[in-house]
């Protein structure tokens, strides 16, 4: 049994069959990269991981209980998955400390010193204890995407989805996304990172998944992947990042 | 149409070159402004002057103007507490995916404000009572809740559509997130939507709400002692207009410059680290 399973799962968009029979199965621990054209479907996946979007085939299990259920406890779920977003999502009328404690208190129903000793020490481990009474407008992109894992991180997920966080910032702030990121890794999270940061993926990731046309095409380790992939898609895929 | 000259300029392009350029427009515009205020203000000294009575302003301020402004300040502040407490939920209905609650959030905006005001009112306070028997309804004053009820139900409607804007503005990725951390529906949005949809809506709220005061002069129909029926009264005894008109244009500002105040400082309050 895996940590995170998607077993034959099949989502559309009305009449748009976005995910086709996608199985994939993330082990405890494991750093599970995507990547894929545009359109590929990868975000719609980890949408679906955490039921932003709902899905209308097939199940998606998290801990060998069933995430799709229309009858799963879903809030209860979701504080087991955290999910950092391309647009950052901060929130803008809170703190960098009270984006990270807002759900702790609210939904953990931590009292107020404890969320706050744990969100500083979050904050600290992204780098960004000094700006923890900041605003999110008064803060970087970089520094907004890493108060982002931050809050998702102190929900104490089992499971942590990355969504292109590093897509809408300037170059020069990727960097300390990753790391932190990497950091993270190495430190046993479950990860299901959808990247266009080959660098990444490669060093980082223990299976690239290649998405194409809702499909899962290739599933491969990188040395694989990017040395000598197994299929034709991955082989095209790969000749277009040269 | 214009002449063309050898440059491709148009006589258009040469008029608006020497007649309306930025120096002669800004010139323009305070000399309008200077000569609006000197007009207005001569107009309102001589009528201050020859038209209002000082005894009789002395006079009347107290009690029945005083009594007047402080009544209307009192069905405002019910009014506005009350319509925007239930405007809140007016566009939280507005927004709900539910049918049946879109659907009659919808209905009660469309009937509030596609018919008057005034109607409104003589239905509360003649249609009400109506249900009972001739004397035996129990409300002994009831013009003054029946005010309070109309201005509130009206201005709901109001509130609620600023109150939906608002939340529409706010970007979907706010609730998203709220939701992937685990937040309950009403949770993301009393924590995370709402705030941001209430400054977004502010605006459209306070000026709402200037107009929630200007609406208790309707109040004159259904017989609350507001600003207008003072107004009334003293003319009719007086046969003076110019001295209660003075009152009731100091006791009307007497609100709406302070509820203006109010609303700029509820906006520079919610100026998060300052984007805006
Ligand atoms: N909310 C939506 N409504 C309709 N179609 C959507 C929606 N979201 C995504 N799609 C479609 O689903 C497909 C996969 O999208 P997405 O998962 O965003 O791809 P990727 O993240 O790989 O670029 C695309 O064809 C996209 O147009
Ligand atoms: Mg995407």
């Amino acid at each position: 049994m895996s940590l995170l399973e998607f077993d034959k799962v099949d989502k559309f968009f009305g009449d748009t069959h976005v995910l086709k029979d996608v199985d994939l199965n993330v082990e405890e621990g494991e750093v599970c990269v995507i990547i894929g054209p545009s359109g590929s479907g990868k975000s719609t996946l980890l949408r679906c991981a955490n039921r932003l979007e709902e899905i209308q085939d097939g199940e998606i299990r998290l801990d060998n209980q069933s995430i799709s259920d229309p009858n799963a406890d879903i809030n209860r779920l979701r504080q087991r998955i955290g999910m950092v977003f391309q647009s950052f999502n901060l929130f803008p009328h809170k703190t960098a400390l009270e984006n990270v404690t807002l759900a702790p208190t609210k939904v953990k129903g931590l009292d107020e010193s404890t969320a706050e000793k744990r969100a500083e020490s979050l904050l600290d481990r992204v780098g960004l204890s000094a700006q923890s009474n900041s605003y999110p407008n008064q803060l970087s992109g970089g520094q907004q995407q890493r108060v982002a894992i931050a809050r998702a991180l102190a929900m104490d997920p089992r499971v942590m989805l990355f969504d292109e966080v590093t897509s809408a910032l300037d170059p020069e702030l990727v960097g300390e996304v990753l790391d932190v990121m990497q950091g993270l890794a190495e430190e046993g999270m479950t990860m299901l990172v959808v990247t266009h940061e080959m660098g990444f993926a490669r060093e980082v990731g223990d299976r690239i998944v290649l998405m194409a046309d809702g499909r899962v095409v290739e599933d491969s380790p990188p040395e694989v992947f990017f040395e000598n992939p197994t299929t034709d898609r991955g082989k095209q895929f790969l000749s277009k990042l040269l | 149409m214009a002449e063309s000259y050898s440059d491709g300029r148009t006589a258009d392009d040469e008029f608006q070159e020497q007649f309306l350029n930025d120096k002669t427009l800004k010139f323009a515009g305070a000399a309008v402004a200077t000569l609006f205020t000197l007009v207005v203000g001569l107009f309102i000294g001589a009528i201050i002057f020859t038209q209002v009575d000082f005894g009789l302003f002395v006079e009347i301020i107290y009690p029945q103007f005083v009594n007047a402004y402080l009544l209307v300040l009192g069905i405002f502040l019910a009014g506005s507490v009350l319509s925007i407490i239930a405007g809140i939920f007016v566009g939280l209905g507005r927004v709900s995916k539910t049918r049946v609650t879109n659907t009659v959030a919808s209905g009660y905006v469309e009937f509030f404000r596609g018919t008057p005001l005034l109607f409104q009112l003589i239905v509360i306070f003649f249609g009400i009572p109506a249900f009972w028997p001739p004397g035996e309804f129990p409300i002994q004053n009831w013009a003054i809740p029946a005010a309070i009820i109309g201005l509130t139900l009206n201005h709901a409607a109001y509130v609620g559509e600023a109150v939906r804007g608002g939340i529409n503005a706010v970007p979907e990725g706010q609730m998203e997130a709220a939701r992937s951390l685990g937040m309950s529906y009403v949770q993301s949005m009393r924590e995370v939507v709402l705030p941001q949809a209430w400054r977004n809506a502010l605006a459209a709220i306070g000026n709402d709400q200037v107009i929630l005061v200007k609406d208790t002069s309707l109040l004159t129909v259904i017989a609350v002692p507001e600003l207008i029926s003072a107004f009334r009264q003293i003319n009719s005894a007086t046969f003076d207009p110019w001295t209660p008109i003075l009152l009731v244009a100091i006791a009307y500002l007497g609100i709406t410059l302070p509820l203006g105040k109010v609303v700029r400082y509820l906006e520079a309050r919610s100026d998060w680290g300052g984007d805006r």
